[in-house]
């Protein structure tokens, strides 16, 4: 999943970056491993395609990064969310419900169109 | 970012062990799910280093914004200083600027010609060097147009302008016009800005009068209204119809003037004396596609040599040559302009290297300010970057003067119309001019901020923030640094004063040498007699002998005479003959100034008889011509005495009888700039009329309170022509050497403002001196030193970098005179009196200047130092 060809899932991954920084300030590694559990193992990031895109974000001034020491005392570089990264998540989040519950609607749609009847 | 995915990549490993696989497998698995690496981590870095650009780059104009608000500010702060600082740097520049705007328009800007680079002019020159730059008489343009391959289209002119008599709306003036033969404005490739410029058909014999007007003339008696073209104008009595206007900036080789005319050569052509014998025509010649200025060289030469041998007797001893038009143009006027250039060069690098010692001290004074700033985090090549910024804001602003000072000196320059500058130099700063001051604006800020910016920084921090009272203490790099900049000033200065001072011995020489007349308390006034009215020699004799009659009766008038011409350095020359001589064949005939003065013209010169007679009632038309030769005329060709009463002949005409050597008088130097007497030989106006004649009043009192008088005795005699040129005498001759004037007085600014500059130089490095060591002296005072020996220590200090800089000034004074030697006359390239006082004048300022900082040291009070 998230091939980095795809343009859709490219914003995907980005949307669930803002989200797991929504909680917090988190390393790139954590933010994989709770997009991988959030999601019960069923989305796993593409690692390579991880970092480019929290660059990315970064030189676009949605998250930020600082050096921080992790619980077992290892240094790792935290992400946080900007002001304009949250304005971001808000929007993006609103965005892709409306469109995954269109996808949703098309494909649990129980009504033949009118060139099946 | 290698640490970023390394953290993850054994993050990874450490779950997967968890979960129960080998370290082994674990790093495998860990590395496979990263993928490609390599990869990752070039996008990356990508990534990251535009990221690092940007930045850079805000940083950068946010830290110049920085620079230059604080570099103003701390301009404004140090206001004497920053003022003094801009001044000698808009004289620093504005010389440049303004010299350059001279140079450029002379030397760089395009003639207004099309392809102004093929164009050649051809000269004759005699073997016995005693003419350079001869004019070339019909017969020879003709023979050289018809023998030539190597120019596409060739062109004669009458070499010179004329005065004629124009008769516009405000009654008679005095006009200047050119003569140009077919084919002038096509070769020139000069087309007319209004109407038709003069075609081939124009000069025909029996061709209808036409004149093409230039630009200023048309402005001026027309208004620059277009319906000009077509009107007919009476010049010396003949009408002509308008038939164009030039372009704006169109000058002529020979000069710029009012109206061009055509000129048929044929009736000259006709007249077998005026063919060959008169050497009155200028040429230019366009190259052909492909033809070299050297190849037309070589092939005029060569017809120019089959020529003389066709025409022995007109063309014995002479020879062509050719000349780009431009170089022909620019004449002597480029050795002063480059020497020029390269004074003002110096003065910019003196002003350089005295800023430079000024920023130093300033920036000892300011070496708190510094460590406080680098305490504070600045590096040391922000701090460098902080103080060549400060030095940029000066020199820009210098600049802005100077430009300011430039344009005001070239409109000044443009309002003394120097006869020396070619005609088509317009004296502007055009926007050439200004990049080319902005450049040296820019190099002028780094050179003398770099020094005093590199020397900061270097110091040790805490020392400078702990340790007050040595605040102001200069170290060795500093001392030596400030040491070399003043030996390099006055090396400069001296070298600048040299040349400055060489130029002025050969000016007094050429200006009081003793001319061989006397200048003072004459007027002169050209008169241009209107050839329809008087066209008889008698009519104009008996014009001149009642004028001079009605002018001798003015009051406070001593003598009054007529020359055809006053002394000048480009008089009107004949060929001489003298009975039984025959001319070596390979120098053929000599040619000798000549003038047609009347009777009383060596009483009103005051040129005093030698041997003879002068001219008197009895050489009248028809009677043997008389001649009055010069003393060294005398000399050359009758070295044995005898001159008196030779029968010689001056002119062209072969048929015409011998004239008489009726006397001998004084040399005159016809041209000032030169020391060395021409030959002259004299006609009696009476036997050769020209009808321009210049009048010559001696007169007891002031000649310019006559200039009036002699216009209403004119005008009664003839109230239909006018008078122009009333000038004295003496300012006329003044006028011939302003050209030799104008680069003596600038070099003069030149080593003054350098002497200004090095005298502060010298100031500022004996008052840090003294000031640095100013605790030391006062121990030294109270352990029992002299005051004199104190002053001795510090001039030995500072002494010895004067020294160097005057050792260092030797060696450039060779090579100013060297370069300058072409400009001199009668003065040895190294002659003792302008040399000597020039390091004299240097070693008096200096001294002055470094009084008052050594009288300070040896004041200096031991209990006030040693509280």
């Amino acid at each position: 999943m998230f091939a980095k060809e795809s343009g859709l899932l490219q914003g995907t991954l980005e949307l669930l970056v803002l989200k797991t920084l929504s909680w917090g300030p988190m390393h790139g590694y954590g933010i994989a491993s709770w997009i991988e559990t959030a999601t019960d193992d069923v989305l796993r990031v593409e690692e390579g395609s991880l970092y480019p895109a929290l660059y990315r974000m970064t030189r676009k001034g949605w998250i930020g990064g600082k050096w921080g020491t992790t619980e077992n005392n290892r240094r790792a570089k935290y992400y946080h969310l900007t002001s304009e990264g949250r304005r971001q998540f808000v929007e993006q989040t609103s965005g892709w419900q409306r469109f995954a519950s269109a996808v949703n609607q098309a494909v649990a749609s129980t009504r033949a169109p009118s060139w099946a009847r | 970012m290698d640490d970023e995915i390394e953290f993850h990549v054994e993050e990874r490993i450490r779950e997967y062990i968890a979960r129960g696989m080998s370290p082994a497998g674990a790093r495998a698995a860990a590395l496979e799910r990263l993928g490609d690496l390599g990869a990752v981590r070039s996008e990356c870095t990508q990534l990251l280093e535009e990221d690092r650009r940007a930045e850079a780059r805000r940083d950068w104009f946010d830290d110049l914004r920085q620079d230059l608000r604080f570099g103003v500010r701390s301009a404004m702060h140090a206001r004497v200083f920053s003022l003094l600082a801009i001044f000698t740097l808009a004289l620093g520049i504005g010389a440049n600027a303004a010299v350059f705007g001279v140079v450029k328009s002379v030397l760089l800007n395009a003639l207004p010609y099309t392809d102004a680079d093929r164009l050649v002019r051809v000269y004759a020159r005699m073997e016995d060097a005693s003419m350079e730059r001869s004019s070339i008489s019909a017969g020879v343009t003709v023979d050289l147009s018809e023998r030539q391959h190597v120019f596409a289209r060739i062109a004669p002119f009458f070499h010179g302008t004329l005065d004629v008599t124009y008769v516009g709306d405000a009654g008679p003036r005095i006009a200047s016009a050119a003569l140009v033969g077919p084919g002038f404005f096509q070769t020139l490739g000069v087309a007319a800005a209004r109407g038709r410029a003069l075609v081939d058909a124009d000069a025909k014999t029996g061709a209808p009068n036409v004149a093409l007007l230039s630009w200023p003339a048309w402005q001026r008696e027309f208004g620059g209204n277009a319906s000009a073209i077509g009107r007919s104008v009476r010049i010396d009595g003949d009408s002509y119809e308008i038939v164009g206007v030039l372009p704006r900036g169109f000058v002529g080789p020979m000069g710029a003037v009012d109206f061009w005319l055509p000129l048929d050569l044929g009736p000259a052509l006709r007249d077998p004396i005026r063919a060959r014998k008169q050497h009155w025509l200028g040429l230019i010649g366009r190259l052909t596609p492909g033809a070299t200025p050297l190849a037309a060289q070589r092939e005029v030469t060569r017809i120019g040599a089959d020529i003389a041998r066709d025409h022995p007797e007109s063309q014995g001893g002479m020879a062509l040559w050719t000349v780009p038009l431009r170089d022909d143009m620019v004449g002597d006027t480029r050795t002063p302009l480059l020497v020029l250039m390269a004074s003002a060069g110096l003065v910019l690098v003196i002003t350089c290297a005295n800023l430079a010692g000024a920023l130093l001290s300033r920036s000892l004074a300011r070496r708190k300010e510094f460590a406080v700033r680098v305490a504070l985090g600045a590096g040391r090549g922000r701090l460098v970057r902080q103080l060549l910024t400060e030095s940029m804001v000066l020199a820009l602003a210098g600049g802005a003067v100077g430009l300011g000072l430039a344009a005001l000196c070239l409109t000044s320059l443009r309002q003394l119309t120097i006869p020396s500058l070619p005609a088509y130099a317009d004296l502007s700063l055009d926007p050439g001019a200004v990049v080319f001051t902005s450049i040296v604006v820019l190099v002028t800020g780094l050179a003398f901020g770099l020094a005093p910016a590199l020397s900061v920084g270097r110091g040790n921090t805490q020392g400078v923030l702990r340790d007050e009272t040595r605040g102001t203490s200069e170290g060795r790099r500093t001392r030596r640094l400030r040491g070399v900049l003043v030996s390099g000033q006055i090396a400069l200065c001296v070298s600048l004063l040299a040349g400055a001072g060489l130029l002025v011995r050969s000016l007094w020489a050429m200006a009081t040498a003793p001319l061989g007349f006397d200048p003072d308390g004459v007027l002169t006034v050209s008169v241009q007699v209107p050839s329809h009215a008087y066209a008889s020699p008698e009519a104009r004799i008996r014009f001149f002998d009642q004028l001079e009659e009605r002018l001798r009766g003015l009051p406070g008038v001593q003598s009054v005479a007529t020359a055809g011409e006053l002394p000048s350095p480009t008089m009107n020359r004949n060929g001489l003959s003298i009975e039984g001589v025959t001319w070596p064949a390979g120098e053929g005939q000599p040619f000798i100034a000549y003038a047609s003065v009347s009777d009383d013209y060596f009483r009103a010169m005051r040129i005093p008889l030698r041997e003879g007679r002068t001219f008197g009632p009895q050489d009248k038309a028809g009677a043997t011509q008389a001649i009055v030769v010069s003393e060294g005329m005398a000399r050359r060709y009758w070295p044995r005495g005898g001159a008196v009463g030779a029968r010689i002949r001056v002119g062209p005409n072969e048929s015409f009888p011998w004239a008489q050597v009726i006397g001998v008088v004084g040399d005159v130097r016809n041209d000032p700039a030169r020391l060395q007497p021409d030959p002259m030989t004299y006609a009696s106006s009476r036997q050769d009329a020209w009808g321009s004649r210049t009048l010559l009043l001696r007169t007891s009192s002031d000649p310019l309170a006559l200039v009036k008088p002699v216009q209403r005795e004119l005008a009664a005699l003839d109230p239909s022509f006018a008078i122009h040129d009333a000038k004295t005498l003496r300012a006329l001759m003044s006028d011939r050497l302003a050209s030799r004037r104008l680069p003596v007085v600038l070099m003069i600014a030149f080593g003054g403002l350098a002497l200004m500059l090095a005298s502060a130089g010298v100031y500022a490095m004996f008052a840090s001196m003294a000031a640095a060591r100013e605790r030391e002296f006062g121990v030294r005072v109270a352990l029992g030193s002299s005051r004199a020996a104190i002053a001795g220590l510090v001039l030995r200090q500072g002494g010895v970098w004067m020294l160097v800089g005057l050792v260092a000034g030797a060696a450039g004074t060779v090579f100013v005179s060297r370069s300058i030697s072409e400009l001199l006359y009668a003065v040895r390239p190294f002659d003792p009196i302008a040399l000597g006082s020039a390091a004299a004048i240097l070693c008096l300022c200096a001294a002055a200047a470094l009084l008052v900082p050594v009288r300070r040291a040896t004041k200096a009070d031991p209990i006030a130092v040693l509280r």
